[in-house]
């Protein structure tokens, strides 16, 4: 029961940011995949640097229950395939579509129905596809931590990768936020489109 | 928020929203273990098919493996939309549209085709996240966090497939028009 709780607490929190963020809105997530707007690929990427690190220092004090998926190098690398153009059509993710549904995009919800049926045929052909994509490749769960043998340099790594790639996004993707921010102004002036939609 | 109100942006700054995120995310793996969201899909199908065909439900590998909707994983995802429900209501400022303004551009105001387009997209993202094991969070972002090869890899593709398929749909009407 406490875990129901916990769940929906936890899920609150978590839409709340992403669509304050603007990973909800997929107009900014094609702006961020055409290399447009940097701020929401490298708040991905910071925001999972920050959580390894925290991880760390939990599982370092016995908290937390960790279960690293395992590594198929054909089925994880073709879902991979599938699931980036599916993103990059419609720049939704299974997480946001949820946000996204709440926060009243109908596309979203038109996402999030497709998704169930994506699901439920994947459910459906998973005896059948996991022995031919899956397993054949699958390399186990393995981590950064089996590549350098140690936990904290595993650590180490990762943030100075991710650091280099926050650095790297900044660099390479289109305009600055203040330029954003100014070119961004119409939007904030049309209420009354977003009132209508909402009603 | 006076300083956001003078820059016009309606979206928090990415450096403290990342805080905020991994802040939630660590409480997750404190009191839960790894966060997931494409599985919130695949318990709200187990509990649909253990009320309209429970032996099916009973007989498939993917529904055995992910609890019904009496689980986290359920309420995770609710609690997704009910917290993009909430944001939602309490910006003024973030524009909720149906058909986003660069869909528009390249492909019209037509909402059925933007619909048909969300609808294949999302069996795409389902599908892959379910072959995968997990999505975005499920996958790159708490398999990262744990340092998983598995979790990398797919982050390394999702944004490259991605980014491919924005640059081959929308890349013209960018170029065209400076979208913003």
């Amino acid at each position: 029961m406490t875990q129901i709780w916990l769940g929906l607490f936890s899920g609150i929190a978590f839409g709340f940011v992403i669509q304050r963020i603007g990973a909800t809105d997929a107009h900014r997530m094609a702006r961020s995949h055409l290399m447009l707007d940097a701020d929401i690929p490298r708040f991905m990427v910071l925001a999972v640097a920050l959580s390894a690190v925290g991880l760390f220092g939990l599982q370092s004090v016995g908290v937390g229950r960790t279960l690293p998926l395992p590594t198929s190098i054909v089925a994880t690398g073709l879902a991979a395939i599938i699931f980036g153009i599916g993103w990059g059509l419609t720049g939704y993710c299974p997480g946001t579509t949820w946000a996204a549904a709440g926060e009243g995009r109908m596309d979203a919800v038109f996402a999030l129905l497709g998704g169930l049926a994506g699901a439920a045929l994947f459910a459906q052909l998973h005896e059948t596809l996991i022995p031919v994509l899956y397993d054949p490749t699958n390399v186990g769960q393995i981590t950064l931590t089996d590549l350098f043998g140690n936990h904290a340099a595993a650590v180490a790594v990762l943030v100075i990768v991710f650091s280099l790639c926050i650095w790297g996004i900044g660099r390479l993707w289109g305009p600055s936020e203040g330029v954003l921010a100014f070119e961004r102004k119409p939007d904030s002036e049309t209420p009354s489109e977003n009132a209508g939609k909402n009603g | 928020m006076e300083n956001r109100n003078i820059h016009c942006s309606p979206y928090w700054h990415w450096v403290p929203a990342a805080f905020a995120l991994s802040g939630i995310i660590l409480f997750i793996f404190a009191t839960y273990g790894p966060p997931a969201s494409s599985s919130g899909f695949v318990s709200t199908l187990k509990g649909f098919f253990e009320w309209a065909a429970p032996e099916y439900a009973a007989a498939k590998a993917h529904y055995k493996s992910i609890p019904g909707p009496g689980s986290w994983l359920f309420t995770f995802a609710l609690g997704m939309a009910i917290g993009g429900f909430v944001a939602g209501r309490t910006s003024k400022d973030i524009p909720v549209r149906d058909v986003p303004r660069i869909w528009e551009k390249r492909f019209g105001t037509g909402r059925t085709k933007r619909y048909a387009a969300t609808f294949f997209g999302g069996f795409l993202i389902l599908f892959g996240s379910r072959l995968a094991g997990g999505c975005t969070l499920g996958l790159f972002i708490s398999g990262s966090t744990q340092l998983a090869v598995s979790g990398l890899y797919f982050g390394v593709v999702i944004f490259a497939a991605a980014m491919l398929t924005a640059r081959l749909i929308f890349g013209k009407t960018a170029e065209q028009e400076d979208i913003q």
